[in-house]
């Protein structure tokens, strides 16, 4: 029996079992594969492949390679230098310095407390936008229509933000999501600027969350007198700075809740 | 003439953020790149001083892809250095064999036989061995994908071709497995 298969089913079935295929995509090719068997068996004989390469023992690192990696970048620093100059340190000023530590360190123990709290929001924000890049989706309502999305936060959260289309600027509407940061449900708004997602995520205002890197994302946050904005993105910094004006500008007004 | 010092203790709490969490990642797609442990151990050492001198390149979008890159292109130039009849690189192939292996044929068409839509019956001895012999382009996507579980946009970054072409290495990668597994039985 000989049949004969199209090179574009053939990279289709590949993105398939890979789950790159976008969900519409991924049902239409699954109806496919339902109704044409000798297609089935290539994907049954593909995914046998997969497992095997996956389940292939892999060589595990010896322990001492992350040692010898550490000895010789301490090379690299000029770490010598530092070690003298510190030894000169009198006692004087070390005595000092313990007495200054002393006053200062229960205010930088709140600040760390702080701090502490402030990390946890941005990298629960984080994770909300990890989570979603792992679903099929990373929205619970796709529209690209404002008047869909804003009703749609409106009906499920007690305070519901503007939720502008910025395609103008590079950043189209993808839709809409309710996180849960802390105990509490807030709203997530999905743009899409090229091939990246963006999700910023809306809590109550007066919080700071500082400009940080978490997992490889990119977070930036800033607040108007409703809302407390954080942005969530693998962009550049300097992308979520223009998303950040971008936002800003199109979404001032206060609207009547 | 001495080297000026240009790295900071800055510089190495980001390479320890940045690329240290990586590293068994960084070893495992090294060895499976040089397919010796010794020769892995060197690559990833050059590739962590490389990732360390060079850490003020990174732009703070995916470490993970950012570490990887360095380890396969580090790999490669270590492997044309040291080890140059071990790598069969694209380059090495006459333009026809090229064409044949990045794409089915003219028509885009291929014939399929039997043994190819029989499930796969192979052991894991069998399986690293015809991982271990697949080119190099070939290996490498294949390695980033079910080795190193990454998707397709970050397989493009870190082998620097466009994603349709990791596709088709992808696709084109699994045929020549499948057939080489294949003609064993």
């Amino acid at each position: 029996m000989i049949a004969s298969i199209r090179d574009s089913d053939e990279l289709q079935l590949n993105a398939y079992c890979d789950g790159e295929l976008d969900p519409v995509s991924a049902t239409e090719f699954e109806r496919r594969l339902a109704n044409d068997e000798r297609l089935k068996a290539r994907h049954d004989r593909l995914m046998s492949l997969r497992q095997a390469v996956r389940s292939l023992p892999q060589p595990e690192m010896p322990a001492r390679l992350e040692g010898l990696i550490r000895k010789k970048l301490d090379a690299e620093l000029p770490s010598n230098v530092t070690i003298l100059r510190r030894r000169n340190w009198s006692f004087q000023s070390l005595a000092a310095a313990a007495l200054f530590g002393a006053i200062i360190s229960s205010s930088a123990m709140m600040m760390i407390a702080q701090y502490g709290q402030r990390e946890n929001v941005a990298s629960e924000v984080v994770s909300g936008h990890i989570r979603g890049l792992l679903a099929p989706q990373p929205f619970d309502i796709a529209s690209s229509d404002r008047h869909t999305v804003k009703p749609w936060f409106t009906a499920r959260l007690p305070e519901s933000p503007q939720v502008p289309d910025l395609a103008a600027q590079g950043f189209a509407l993808l839709g809409g999501r309710v996180d849960v940061i802390g105990h509490d449900p807030v709203a997530t708004i999905l743009y899409k600027h090229a091939a990246h997602t963006v999700s910023l995520t809306t809590l109550r205002p007066g919080q700071s969350v500082p400009e940080q890197t978490i997992a490889g994302y990119n977070v930036r946050s800033w607040s108007d007198k409703n809302f407390t904005y954080v942005a969530v993105s693998d962009l550049p910094s300097a992308d979520l700075a223009s998303f950040e004006r971008a936002f800003a500008a199109a979404a001032p007004a206060p609207e009547i809740r | 003439m001495s080297v000026p010092i240009v790295q900071n203790e800055d510089d190495r709490a980001a390479f320890d953020e940045v690329f240290l969490p990586h590293l068994h990642e960084a070893y495992r797609l090294a060895q499976w790149l040089a397919g010796s442990p010794s020769d892995a151990e060197d690559i990833v050492q050059e590739s962590a001083l490389r990732a360390f001198r060079g850490i003020k390149t990174f732009g703070a979008v995916n470490a993970r892809a950012w570490s990887l890159a360095i380890v396969r292109n580090t790999a490669f130039s270590w492997l044309a250095k040291n080890k140059p009849k071990t790598l069969v690189s694209m380059n090495d192939l006459s333009p026809a064999e090229q064409r044949d292996l990045e794409r089915e044929g003219p028509r885009g068409e291929r014939v399929e036989t039997p043994e190819e839509t029989a499930l796969l019956k192979a052991n894991a001895e069998e399986v690293h061995k015809a991982l271990a012999q697949l080119p190099a382009q070939f290996r490498e996507v294949i390695v980033l994908r079910e080795i190193n579980q990454m998707n397709y946009r970050d397989i493009a970054e870190i082998t620097n071709v466009p994603i349709g072409t990791v596709m088709s290495r992808l696709s084109r990668g699994r045929q020549l497995l499948m057939a080489h597994l294949g003609d064993r039985r």
